[in-house]
């Protein structure tokens, strides 16, 4: 089992010191043999380690072609990504970054040519998404977008931006690096002001446009390049913007399980019953904030035989112990037990038999799929299966990071197999010899067995993550 | 509660244990001089508390110290680190109260407890099974009463320690044991067998195999029988003549009721196993066993698996025996169900009891693995002799069940580390007292507890087919089974 990983062996913490002062290929290939032993695995580590390199890659880009930088990410992300396909927020977390740096240049060729680009690209729609070159027209038309450059608002999707504008004198600056998870309202005021202007157009607040595409219509790109390259000034810009804009995404990473842990007070209440799996921090942090207020009970099922090691440690210190702290002060939380809530750890064969008193799961996930559906440890599959059963609310708490594009066809390809030995030691020569021993370390939960999905954006049917997934990621890079 | 007052005797031992955590709480007192005022008053409140407990008190406060010395430093060092400096202090108030309230019912339940092991029955009396967690396991010879026979505290301690386990073995073994009783047995003069035997003889026995470990449903029928056959005995027969009826009477009944029934379940159920099937079974059951091995040496090409849990890992035996018998086996443990469950075209289930209400009544996790097969149609037969059908009926698994002691659920390893766990029988107060590590006070103090049930209840629907002796059933036909076969 890698988390076995003591201090010495390599693991995030080692990755990041690193990265400092190792050129960034030697780090790329450092990163890819981490994720292929699995030295760097479980969502947050990957994210935290992928949009380091990604960082590194992006100041280290010494072209000034956005195309050009375009395909470099994408290059290293293909890289990554084959290292451990099933790891998919590294994917998220490329396609995120693949996404700001198109914002960036297309708000960038939008400065430049001001209303003119427009003019070049409504001819040109690409199918399936026509109307939408003239809705970021009429964003470009009333707008000085200015916002650009000063990077505050270098946000990650063209609908939010919209809103942006609208309300950017009122928003006190410190807003700002929430933009893309706050005022869930205001988008409205804007978004329907768009529709008014331009009736023809369907969806207002719709994936942002693709007409910056490298490989959209050839004339289009060659033009918008062409501009691009003549504007020096505004090129300098754009990888600040973008390196802005992906320590924007690193805060996001950091702050989302704290904006989770937000929502706890709302769905937790007193002397409830909770029934929880495995370890995760989000969820941790979640029963935490609830419990700075209410009392209640916590049921955890300890994951056996994958997890059970860090959720014995969850429990007793509130950490993980195999998670590799980079940052050492700020992770030591109090268990939950310190904060005077009684926790009740139970194999995970109790669940069925418990879980007519427990009145909420709590989930945490591995990462969550476009339709809804969600890959977490395994067992909890048989919780949330259980849940319904009973007719128990399955919350997932998830941070939008873990939330891929990637829709779950062929769910088997998701299932990550560990090592048997956790489930009989290999010393037991004569049993491992005969028996086929199978360990899953994870179980694809389907979209009708959540009720609910709580991320930093707030709570969500499990039916709308497809348009959280759509405001997040851009249509071109969900095949990278 | 009748925790309570066993604690009467629990003075003595617990003596020598407030001595020794005392100290750091002082300590801590000291060091907390700067905490306010109302943390004062709620030490006091929970002091008061305390003593409401008499000298039990003593037991508390050993309980409370070292947690309360734990917890004031903490708080302390999170306010530094937390980055809401402001909600520190706050937190740390406000969460205080409800440590102390909380350990005022805990200090109450705890206080009783002279031994180590008691305690852990106490930790685990968490609201809804506290109920359940009434009488601890014998695992100890001492202070036995006399009449329990030599072969019976052999089989006690078996039963404690998991040597025999499963519902149709206990019942055949305690039925031997209670074989050699009689045999041993002699009726004093002036009083008849009849009468004699199940009083004196035959109830402290089974006294002493239920604080080694609760009875199970079979067992209770058979026991029920036997006295049953005893009163009944004319009191005119000779003893000689009663004794070799009722070793008589008990070999028929394990042949009839156990043996003869297993052999027919069995050979109805291999004939269900057809060429190409996947079976699924969880645990281990004798007679799901011998079903797999019977349609094997048949001829019938068929796979297993074997879905297995902690702590007792009772497929690993299951799927070894089924393995040397050249079948193909595939195991997983219970967190891999969802994905096991995939591949089974038919769930075979063995029963530690069927409810009068046609739900089953079996090893913890039964019912995930009925759950999960009725999700994807796939049928679950119950295999089960009608010795195991009970009038008792269940809605879920918390109001009847069976609670383990919850230190069994930590590896070997696990223990090393949480739990420097002694021989189970150790004389508990000297060694708290010689090694106070903080995993041990953890262990004791900490509101947090393990859960460590054996079984749980199956709902009817998800239970296609019941296999007996006397036929394949439907589950709703269990409490007419019942009455015939209690009837004849």
């Amino acid at each position: 089992m890698p988390p076995t990983t003591v201090t010495v062996a390599p693991g995030l913490s080692s990755f990041l010191k690193s990265l400092k002062n190792t050129p960034v290929d030697s780090s790329i290939e450092h990163f890819i043999a981490l994720l292929k032993r699995r030295q760097i695995r479980n969502s947050r580590p990957c994210a935290i380690a992928t949009t380091q390199l990604l960082l590194r890659v992006v100041a280290e880009f010494k072209f000034r072609d956005v195309d050009k930088l375009l395909r470099r990410v994408r290059e290293v992300g293909q890289r990554l990504i084959a290292a451990q396909p099933r790891e998919m927020v590294v994917g998220n977390i490329v396609r995120r970054v693949l996404g700001l740096i198109r914002e960036v240049a297309e708000d960038d060729a939008e400065v430049d040519t001001n209303a003119i680009s427009d003019i070049g690209n409504s001819p040109v729609p690409l199918q399936s998404e026509f109307p939408r070159p003239t809705l970021a027209s009429s964003m470009s038309t009333f707008s000085p977008l200015r916002y650009g450059s000063t990077s505050m608002d270098s946000s990650l999707h063209q609908s939010e931006s919209m809103s942006d504008q609208g309300e950017l004198p009122h928003r006190p600056p410190l807003l700002t690096s929430h933009t893309s998870y706050s005022v869930p309202n205001a988008p409205m005021v804007t978004s329907l002001f768009g529709l008014f202007s331009h009736p023809d157009s369907p969806s207002a607040s719709s994936t942002p446009t693709g007409y910056n595409s490298p490989n959209g219509k050839g004339t289009l790109t060659a033009q918008n390049l062409e501009r691009l390259s003549e504007s020096t000034s505004s090129k300098a810009n754009i990888k600040a913007e973008v390196q802005e804009g992906i320590k924007e995404l690193m805060d996001e990473l950091e702050q989302s399980d704290d904006l989770i842990a937000a929502n706890a007070l709302d769905h937790i209440h007193s002397n409830e019953i909770i029934l929880t799996h495995s370890a995760s921090t989000s969820v941790q942090k979640f029963l935490l904030a609830a419990a700075k207020k209410r009392k209640f009970t916590v049921v955890h099922a300890e994951a056996h035989p994958n997890d059970h090691h860090a959720t014995h440690a969850m429990t007793l210190t509130g950490t993980k112990r195999d998670y590799d702290d980079d940052s050492d002060a700020e992770d030591r939380w109090k268990p939950l037990t310190a904060a005077g809530i009684t926790v009740v750890m139970i194999p995970d064969s109790h669940v069925f038999a418990i879980m007519s008193r427990v009145n909420k799961v709590i989930l945490a996930t591995h990462t969550v799929l476009a339709n809804g559906g969600l890959v977490a440890a395994a067992g909890a599959r048989v919780i949330a299966k259980a849940a319904k059963v009973h007719q128990t609310p399955v919350v997932v708490v998830s941070g939008v990071y873990k939330l891929s594009p990637v829709y779950p066809f062929d769910i088997e390809e998701l299932i990550e197999y560990g090592d048997a030995g956790n489930v009989v030691p290999y010393e037991d020569g004569d049993f491992v010899d005969k028996v086929d021993v199978d360990n899953p370390l994870y179980d694809y939960v389907p979209a009708d067995l959540v009720d609910l999905y709580i991320t930093n954006l707030g709570g969500h049917a499990p039916s709308y993550l497809y348009r959280i997934v759509a405001d997040h990621y851009r249509v071109e890079d969900i095949n990278l | 509660m009748d925790t309570q007052s066993s604690s009467a005797t629990a003075k003595t031992p617990t003596g020598t244990v407030p001595n020794e955590p005392k100290p750091p709480s002082q300590q801590a007192q000291g060091e907390n001089q700067k905490l306010s005022g109302a943390e004062l008053k709620k030490r006091a409140k929970a002091e008061k508390a305390a003593r409401r407990a008499q000298q039990q008190a003593a037991g508390g406060k050993d309980i409370k110290s070292p947690k309360e010395s734990k917890q004031a430093p903490k708080d302390r060092d999170s306010k530094p680190a937390s980055k809401e400096s402001k909600q520190g202090p706050k937190d740390s108030e406000k969460s205080k109260p409800m440590p102390v309230r909380r350990r005022q019912s805990l200090s109450i339940a705890s206080t009783k407890e002279p031994k180590g092991e008691v305690k852990q029955y106490a930790k685990q009396a968490f609201g809804l099974f506290g109920h359940l967690s009434g009488v601890p396991r014998n695992h100890s010879l001492v202070g036995v009463s006399k009449e329990v026979h030599p072969a019976v505290l052999a089989l006690g301690l078996q039963y404690s320690s998991y040597v025999i386990c499963g519902s149709t073995a206990r019942c055949v073994s305690m039925l031997l044991a209670f074989k050699s009783v009689i045999e041993s047995y002699t009726t004093p003069s002036g009083t008849a067998l009849a009468r004699n035997l199940v009083s004196h003889v035959l109830s402290p026995n089974i006294e002493f195999l239920k604080s080694c470990r609760a009875i199970s449903i079979s067992q209770g029928n058979a026991i029920r029988w036997l006295k049953d056959l005893i009163v009944k005995i004319d009191p005119s027969v000779s003893e000689s003549e009663a004794k070799s009826h009722l070793l008589n009477s008990i070999d028929n009944f394990i042949l009839q009721r156990i043996t003869a029934a297993d052999e027919l379940i069995s050979l109805n159920a291999s004939q269900k196993i057809q060429a190409g099937d996947v079976i699924l079974t969880y645990a281990s059951s004798s007679i799901v066993q011998t079903t797999l091995i019977k349609a094997h040496k048949a001829g019938t090409p068929f796979r297993v698996v074997v879905v297995d849990s902690k702590p007792l890992y009772e497929g690993k035996r299951l799927a070894k025996t089924l393995a040397k018998h050249g079948l193909q086996v595939s195991y997983g443990l219970i967190s891999s169900a969802s994905h096991a469950i995939k591949d089974a075209t038919k769930v075979f289930l063995g029963a530690s009891a069927m409810l009068s209400n046609g739900r089953l009544y079996s090893r913890v996790g039964t019912a995930i693995i009925a759950m999960l097969a009725d999700e994807r149609n796939i049928p679950v037969i119950v295999l089960c002799e009608s010795v195991k059908f009970t009038e008792r009926v269940a809605l879920d698994s918390i109001v009847g069940n069976e609670v383990a002691p919850s230190e069994e659920l930590l590896s070997e390893a696990e223990r090393d580390v949480l739990v420097p766990l002694k021989p189970l029988n150790r004389d508990p107060s000297s060694d708290i007292a010689a090694d106070k590590s903080d995993a041990r006070t953890w262990w004791m103090g900490e509101p947090l507890q393990m859960l460590n049930l054996m079984y749980d209840v199956t709902p009817s629907d998800y239970i296609k087919l019941v296999i007996t002796e006397n036929g394949s059933l439907p589950s709703s036909s269990v409490p007419v089974v019942h009455r015939i076969s209690t009837n004849i």
